[in-house]
Parts: structure tokens; sequence; C-alpha cells
């Protein structure tokens, strides 16, 4: 089974995160990347798919040029190879546009799954795996507490607000996993050694046929007008206990309607 | 002369890094209060070639050197969970075994020895001779093809979740019985019979105990000896210098896992409407602690990449000058940071009263600080011996 495992870099999630107020896109210089923590947990699942079914696991990286930090890392954990996709038109893209870079990737390989994080901690859309499945027109398999293949059919367990759906679908398709689906592996020494020397293949807009005039900021079709800092946490509301403290926090509760 | 890491080394500081803070200290801690061993993280960290990275590819290992050894101990040890037997397991013995044994004995020991499933303690001090090395009396006598084994070890670590025993002894040959010590290594299982050792209570909280050693006519087969009965000491020194240059890591590990703890403290704890880190006289103890830290590192790397060169005449001087520096900067940054804790520097929670101990060991083990001065004055000074 070829699989490949979406992965995004992001700025450090415990660092203070900034967008950039030149052009309102998230600045990346300022923080230093790591790569998206849910898709430490993607990687796994791919690797463990890999492990029971054989095949190869392929990276794929959107991103600047200093993703390749991120990117090593995955090879180090034990994926085969990857794919980067680094272009300065790139810069500013929206979900939509960068989930039409990945289908046109994914169209330079042959593969079965392609394994996606729940979400990027730094925009949070959740919605580039729908999006990806959308574009390529094949079943999308999102939010995946379990991934089971048979053959060319996936089965996943899909998370909800109460519990979990069964939903299937058949190769290729597109899943993403949540966080906990698995415990992701710590890269070994020999993965560590092994890394710089696995496959990565470097391809620009160009490469995929994509007009730079379809890419970047001033062809989003999103588009951030404006921002500021979240304001500071206020001061609590402190509640003096004179034999009435339990009454006060439960009127405090019924105000906000959670009680 | 390059001060950045290959992205091979800081990728493997990282992963090491993560995994010692997913134990911590709270980990250790648990595992002192009851007696066990690490063996979870010890595992974990055998699986991911972390505790072998210094023995070769073809035998299990990863084929990096010192270097790579003693930034994982570094950073485990700065995570709250040091690993004292990684600095006799695969540093002492699986170096020696791996530059003076046999293919069979690389062969038998050093896989499990890289990935954590063989534990090797190393026992040379004895009750009459700890500093001075010349007076061992452990004996081993030849019986047909095989040896036997006589004498009594004290201090050793590890026995206990030990497989063997790397034992220096010497050959019983009245000549070299007086003066100068001609060593002879033996690989001993810890279940030969002839064999028995006792725990020794010690006043330090650590997962590895220290163990008396009982050696009556253990008899081991011709092949547990390691490299040459008549070799020079050299053979033994080649194990030093790895002792040496880890046991500066686990000191610096310790250093800055308690510098760690202070700075966090002195940047929240305010006494007089300020963080007390902002008060001068903790401050600058504590900028100092961080200065020395990176001096010890320094003196520690380059002790590594010199013996990892092949180096072993300057990686000799180097590796004690480093266990020195990194010893005595352990000892004060534990210090500085019970201090900066005030009463909380002795709640068990954090750890820092018990590490008092801990941290002092280095000073004494596994060579005390006076036979270091001794060695630079006598080697690097070429003043006059003075025992
Ligand atoms: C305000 C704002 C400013 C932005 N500025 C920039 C910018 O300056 N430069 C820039 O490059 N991007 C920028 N982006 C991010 C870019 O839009 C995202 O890469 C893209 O929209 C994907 O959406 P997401 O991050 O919300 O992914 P989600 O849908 O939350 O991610 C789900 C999963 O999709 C996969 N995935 C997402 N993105 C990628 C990727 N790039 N490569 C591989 N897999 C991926 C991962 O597996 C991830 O876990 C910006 C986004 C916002 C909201
Ligand atoms: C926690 C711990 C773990 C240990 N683990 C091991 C182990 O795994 N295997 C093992 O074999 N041993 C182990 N040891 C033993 C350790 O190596 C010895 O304690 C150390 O070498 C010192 O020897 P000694 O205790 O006999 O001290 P002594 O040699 O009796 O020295 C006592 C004091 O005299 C000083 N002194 C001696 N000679 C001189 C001199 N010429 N000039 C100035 N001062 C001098 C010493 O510096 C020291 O301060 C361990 C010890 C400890 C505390």
């Amino acid at each position: 089974m070829n699989i490949v495992v979406l992965v995004k870099q992001v700025p450090d999630t415990e660092a203070q995160r900034q967008l950039n107020p030149d052009d309102n896109t998230v600045d990346r210089a300022a923080v230093d990347p790591v790569i998206n923590y849910i898709d430490e947990f993607a990687i796994e699942e791919g690797l463990l798919l890999k492990e029971a079914h054989g095949g190869e696991v392929t990276i794929l990286t959107v991103g600047p040029e200093r993703a390749t930090e991120s990117i090593r890392k995955a090879l180090s954990m034990g994926a085969d190879k990857a794919i980067h996709v680094t272009d300065e038109a790139l810069h500013g893209s929206d979900a939509i546009q960068t989930a039409k870079v990945i289908a046109k990737a994914l169209g330079t390989i042959e593969w079965d799954v392609a394994v996606a994080g729940s979400e990027a901690t730094d925009s949070r859309s959740a919605i580039l795996p729908a999006l990806l499945a959308e574009a390529l027109g094949v079943a999308q398999l999102t939010q995946a507490r379990k991934v089971t293949v048979d053959g060319s059919t996936v089965t996943i367990e899909r998370v909800t607000d109460t519990g979990y759906e069964s939903v299937q679908g058949s190769t290729p398709a597109v899943i993403s996993v949540v966080e906990k689906i698995n415990d992701p592996r710590y890269p070994s020494f020999k993965g560590i050694m092994a890394a710089k020397s696995k496959p990565v293949t470097t391809l620009a807009l160009s490469d995929l046929g994509i007009d730079a005039g379809e890419a970047g900021l001033a062809n989003a079709w999103t588009q951030v007008v404006s921002f500021e800092n979240a304001p500071p946490r206020a001061a609590g509301q402190t509640v003096k206990d004179e034999g009435n403290g339990g009454g006060q926090i439960a009127d405090y509760l019924a105000s906000k309607k959670l009680i | 002369m390059n001060f950045t890491e290959t992205e091979e080394q800081q990728a493997l500081r990282k992963a090491v890094a993560d995994l010692g803070s997913r134990y911590g200290f709270e980990y250790t801690r648990s595992k002192v209060k009851s007696g066990e061993h690490t063996d979870e993280l010890w595992h974990e960290a055998g699986k991911l070639g972390f505790l072998g990275v210094n023995l070769p590819e073809e035998h299990g290992g990863g084929g990096g050197g010192m270097y790579e050894l003693a930034l994982v101990l570094e950073e485990l040890s700065a995570a709250g969970c040091s690993q004292l037997m990684m600095v006799v397991s695969p540093a002492i013995c699986g170096t020696v075994i791996g530059r003076y044994g046999t293919d069979e004995q690389k062969q038998r020991w050093l896989p499990g020895i890289a990935d954590g499933s063989i534990v090797m303690a190393f026992g040379i001090t004895e009750p009459d001779a700890g500093s001075n090395s010349h007076n061992i009396t452990t004996t081993a006598r030849r019986d047909g093809t095989d040896w036997l084994l006589t004498g009594r070890k004290i201090y050793v670590s590890g026995v206990d979740r030990a497989d063997a025993v790397l034992i220096v002894g010497r050959a019983a040959d009245e000549h070299s019985r007086q003066g100068r010590l001609k060593p002879v290594l033996f690989a001993m299982p810890t279940d030969s019979p002839g064999f028995e050792f006792r725990p020794i209570e010690m006043d330090i909280a650590t997962t590895d105990k220290q163990f008396l050693l009982f050696l009556d006519d253990v008899r081991l087969p011709a092949d547990a000896l390691i490299g040459q009965e008549d070799a020079a000491i050299a053979q033994l020194f080649a194990g030093l210098n790895p002792e040496r240059i880890m046991a500066a890591a686990l000191s610096i590990g310790i250093g800055r896992y308690a510098l760690d703890k202070a700075v966090a403290y002195a940047k929240e704890r305010v006494v007089w409407g300020a963080p007390i880190g902002s008060h001068q006289g903790l401050a600058h103890p504590l900028a100092q602690v961080k200065i020395e830290l990176e001096q010890a590192k320094l003196m520690m790397q380059k002790a590594a990449t010199l013996y990892d060169l092949g180096d072993d005449m300057r990686a000799g001087e180097a590796a004690n000058m480093a266990k020195y520096a990194a010893a005595e900067t352990a000892v004060r940054s534990v210090d500085q940071a019970v201090q900066t804790l005030g009463g909380t520097g002795f709640a068990s929670e954090y750890g820092l009263g018990a590490l008092l101990a801990v941290a002092r060991v280095g000073r004494v083990a596994p060579v005390s600080r006076e036979m270091i001065l001794n060695f630079v004055a006598q080697f690097s000074l070429g003043l006059p011996k003075s025992y």
C-alpha cells in the first residue's frame, strides 16, 4: 500500500505566535517551526499502516524552505521519502489554494491513502482534508480515532460529540486523524542517521502545472482584513465564603448559563 | 573547530530530551521511593538505540561516538532521569569489549548492551583499593583452561540488575603482585557459582544501588577473559576515558536540571512585590552557574571529540578536566538552586534536597577530585609526584 502523510510545519504552539502586520499572514520567522502536533499522530498512523500492509510512506509538505527540518524529522521517525512543494508564490495561500496544490502534488505519484491531521495548530480551520478529498473526487474519511484497511476498503471510527460513527470508503481515500489515535514514536538513533540519505523531491508550482496567478495571498479566496491580539485575561471574580459561598458560585454559573 | 552540532546530533538531542521529559523527575522519584529500577525508561531508550549510540553498527550499536553517548546521558539527566548505568554498561564495558574483545565476545555482549537488554556492571574498587588501583588484590588463578577468581569489591553500582560484572583483577603471578597493577579483565556472569553480592546502605537517592561483592573461587571459562592476560594497563584505561566523559555528562545534566528549576522558581516567586529573580543576590549566582555549566559542557565536548578522533592521550587529560569541572559545577548548581527555592528547596516534590547528595557523588566517584588534581599537577604541569 502506498501511503502519503500530509505534514504541515507550524510555528511552535508553546511560543507567542503572531501575524505579520505587513500582509496579515502568519509570521513564520518570529517563532521556531515545528511539525504540526496532530500530524505526528498522522505520521505514526501512516507507519502503522505500512507495518500492517507493507508499502511505502511518503511525506508531503507544502511550505517554505525551512520546512525541510520538519520533513527530516518525519523521515527520522521512519517514513521512506518525501515531497516538498515550495515556492515563493505560495506565500499567503489559503486553505483552498493549499488543497489544490496538494491535490496536484498527489497527482505526481501512486498512492492509496493520504493521511492528514485533523487540524493545524496555527490556522485551525480543520478543513483541508475535506477540501482535498473534494478536489480529488475521492472518499473523505475525517476525524478518525481508529483506522482499519482491508484490501481497498478503509473503515474509520469518526469522532462525534457523543461517540463515534463507523464510516467506510474505498481507496484512494483521504483520512484525517485526531490526536491520541495512537502513540507517536520517537525517532530512533538509526532513523535519525538514515534521514539525511532518504530522497526528498522538491517541487515548485511550475513543476505541478500551477500558474503563479492562482496561488498566493493576492489570489486567495479568503482574506484577513484585520486582526488584534486577544485581550489579556481579566481578573477573576473572588467569592468570599461567609457561609453562602456555594450559593454564590451557583448563582454565578447560572448567570453564565452554565448550569 | 565547529561549535554547531550536526543536524543528526541536534535531532538526537531533541528526541532524547522529548523522551526524558515524558518520564521526568517524578518518574525517577517514584522509582527511588519504591526501590525499583527505571526499567521502562531504560528499555525504551535501548530500543530506540540511544543506549548504544557509541557501539559499532555490526554489533547492534549506532556507529556513533562518545560525543553522541554523552549527549544522550546529558539530556536524560537534565530531564531529571539520569542513568548511572549508562556510564558503566555501554561506556566502560561496551568500549573495553568493543576494543579488546574477541569477535565471539563482541557478538555475545555488545548487541544486548546496545539495546539495553544486557546490563554490565563494572567492578574495580576494593575495600583497600579505591583511589589506589595498584592495591587491587582480586586474583585470577588458572585451573586447566578455566580461571578461578577470588576477591572482594565494594561500591559497585547496579549489580542487582546486571547480567554480568566486568571484574578488574590481577593474575596470580607473584611478580605482578607487588608494585604496579597489571590488570586482567573478566566478564563474570552474575549467576556464577561462588559469586555473591550484598547491597550497601547509601544516603543517595538513586535507583542504582551500590554493592559489596564476594568472589570465592568463581570459576570462569577461558573466554571470560577480555583482552590479553599480560596486556598493559592500556586496556583498562580504554574504558576510563569514556567513564570520565560520561561522569561529566551526568553531572552537567544534573546541573542543568537544578538550574532550570531554580530559574523557573525565581521568575514566579514574589516576596517583596517583585519576582525574587530580580534581586541580584539570586540572579548573579544563577548566571554564574550558567556560565560554569557552559564551561564544563565545552570541556566535555572537547574530551569526547578528541576521544572519537582516536587521540587517547589528549582525550585523557581533557576527560579528567571535564569531569572535575562538571562535578564542581553540578554541586554549585544544586546548592544554589536549593538556596533559590528557600524552604521549598527541601520539599521532596522538587527533588533538589535529595540531589545535593547525588551531585556530591561526582566529586568522589568514579575518580575523586583530588586524584584528578594529582593527575593535572603531574601530567599537565610537570610537578613532582606527591604520593
Ligand atoms: C490568517 C492566515 C494567514 C496565513 N498565512 C500564511 C502564510 O503566510 N504562509 C503560508 O504558507 N500559509 C499561511 N496560512 C496557512 C495556510 O492557509 C494553510 O496552510 C492552509 O490553509 C491549510 O489550512 P489549515 O492550516 O487550517 O489546515 P487544517 O485544515 O487545519 O489542517 C488539517 C491537516 O491538513 C494537512 N495540511 C494542512 N496544511 C498543509 C500543508 N501546507 N502541507 C501539507 N499538509 C497540510 C495537515 O495534515 C493538517 O493536520 C495562513 C492562514 C491563515 C488563517
Ligand atoms: C555512588 C557511587 C557509585 C560507585 N560505583 C562504582 C562502580 O560501579 N564500580 C566501582 O568499581 N566503584 C564504584 N564506586 C567507587 C568509587 O569509584 C570510589 O569510591 C572512588 O574511586 C574513591 O575511592 P575510595 O572510596 O576508596 O576512596 P579512597 O581512595 O579511600 O580516598 C579517600 C579520600 O582520600 C583522598 N585521597 C586518596 N589519595 C590521595 C592523594 N594521593 N592525594 C590527595 N588525596 C587523596 C581521596 O580523594 C578521597 O577524598 C562508586 C562510588 C560511589 C559513591
